[in-house]
């Protein structure tokens, strides 16, 4: 029984093939179970909420119960998160939070959400943290090597659109990852959002997660092109925090990293309460 | 949780829905007369209903019984209350803490949320962290902690319970009820 999605990927894996530089390196060869049909099996395992919604039609699985295929889960889903990214004249500002749940229940609240790809580009983690931290470790070899052989620095654009190729191939595979691709090249201040469904948008402003609405509306009051680098900062810095607040999936704390041309900082790593905290006071001794 | 000759009541002030925290001071702890605290967990709009209703009934009794309610018999009140909606249930968990007769000996009692009781000697624990706070209770409980102990204690269970689970947080209320009266503090909680 053919599956649109197995069509799919038979063709766009030789294209791949023939357009990618890196071929003896590219993931094509993730390794599937030794089954029948890989490709739904690798469905049926996924307890993220959206995946069991979305493929409730198409699965031959469709007859079981979504609490039995839930519990059957193999693979649960860390999800809450939020992370922001901006550009502005100076440079790129990323912010994100630390905390993974599952459930309600706080699995950890000192997740790495950016993984640094080379020293000049940021990616942020956001859905499967597992997923996210492979392939963006796996980007950062493909642009090392792109260095090595053509001498000359990956551009952001470029990258993303590596990155996008790659998890088009794993489309509906059940994979899980909301990055931003964020970094500094010969065209400026870059940001790319690099979605699992195979989207590449850019954009000067974006965030994702679970808490990306709150994040959202300080980022979206408070954002203009010619900010100076401390209040770019601090925008950030707040609308994480705001988000934290806001949102019960969000929190631990909260990481700003900046991306001008000498490259990528981390600029501050604070307790989100704390700061929730410290923002009030300073707000009473204004009043 | 029971001490020696008092007892002692935690709660989170957050009110949320889903995800999204909407209110910081929704208090769940009310005082049902000197000798009682009740405590509820669960769906808000149940809690404020039933507020009033023990409210208006503890005021019926006062009044035909011309004496304050044992916490005992209040418990076996809420219970009833809870069955009387068996196939339309309150989605609630309350917990009663109180001083039981002349000795002031520590009442504690948990029902579900269709009524049915249970008495234990140590600590009662209910709520979205309800799995948390049980492990960290355990681990601090001791037998016949003074009203100072007590308070510490059950602070820091509350506070390491919330600082696990997503859905509480943001502001807490402890109550300590001993003969001579009840003190409440507030605890500075994580705000993330």
């Amino acid at each position: 029984m053919f599956t649109l999605g197995s069509v799919l990927d038979n063709d766009f894996k030789s294209t791949i093939e023939d357009f990618s530089f890196e071929t003896e390196f590219s993931t094509n060869q993730l390794m599937l179970p030794n089954i029948e049909k890989p490709f739904e099996f690798a469905q049926s395992i996924i307890g993220l909420e959206k995946d069991l919604q979305e493929n409730e039609n198409q699965l031959m699985f469709h007859q079981q119960k979504k609490e039995e295929r839930k519990e059957r889960a193999l693979i649960k889903g860390y999800k809450g998160t939020t992370t922001l990214a901006f550009i502005y004249e100076k440079g790129t500002v990323v912010a994100v939070d630390s905390r993974a749940t599952s459930g309600q229940y706080i699995a950890s609240q000192s997740v790495q959400k950016v993984v640094p790809v080379n020293e000049y580009m940021l990616g942020t983690l956001a859905g499967g943290a597992a997923d996210c931290q492979f392939f963006l470790a796996h980007l950062g070899r493909i642009c090392n090597l792109y260095e090595l052989r053509n001498n000359e620095k990956i551009s952001v654009a470029a990258a993303s659109k590596l990155l996008n190729n790659i998890l088009y191939s794993y489309r509906n595979y059940g994979l899980s990852v909301g990055s931003m691709i964020c970094g500094y090249d010969t065209r400026g201040p870059q940001l790319y959002y690099i979605d699992s469904d195979g989207s590449r948008l850019k954009n000067s402003l974006f965030s994702v997660g679970s808490g990306s609405p709150f994040a959202y509306g300080v980022l979206d009051a408070g954002y203009r092109w010619d900010l100076s680098k401390e209040e770019a900062l601090d925008l950030g810095r707040r609308a994480i925090c705001a988000a934290t607040f806001k949102d019960s999936y969000s929190g631990g704390t909260v990481k700003v990293y900046h991306i001008d041309e000498n490259g990528w900082v981390k600029i501050s790593d604070d307790d989100a309460s704390e700061l929730w905290y410290r923002y009030e006071e300073k707000e009473k001794k204004k009043k | 949780m029971a001490g020696k000759n008092c007892v002692a009541i935690a709660g989170d002030t957050r009110f949320g829905v889903r995800n999204q925290t909407v209110a910081l001071d929704s208090n769940r702890i009310f005082k049902i007369n000197n000798r009682t605290l009740f405590g509820m967990t669960g769906l808000n709009t149940d809690i404020l209903t039933l507020r009033e209703s023990f409210k208006f009934q503890m005021n019926l009794y006062n009044l035909e019984e011309e004496r304050e309610i044992s916490p005992k018999t209040f418990a076996h009140n809420v219970a009833q209350t809870l069955y009387s909606k068996r196939f339309g249930p309150y989605f609630i968990t309350p917990i009663i803490a109180g001083l039981e007769g002349e000795d002031y000996t520590p009442f504690l009692c948990a029902t579900d949320l269709i009524g049915a009781m249970e008495f234990p000697k140590s600590f009662v624990v209910a709520g979205t962290g309800e799995e948390s706070l049980m492990g960290v209770c355990e681990t601090f409980y001791k037998e016949n902690m003074e009203p100072d102990e007590l308070f510490e204690v059950v602070s820091q269970c509350l506070l390491a319970a919330v600082d696990r689970d997503a859905l509480s947080g943001w502001g807490s209320v402890v109550h300590v009820l001993t003969k001579d009266g009840i003190t409440t503090k507030r605890l500075r909680t994580r705000k993330d």
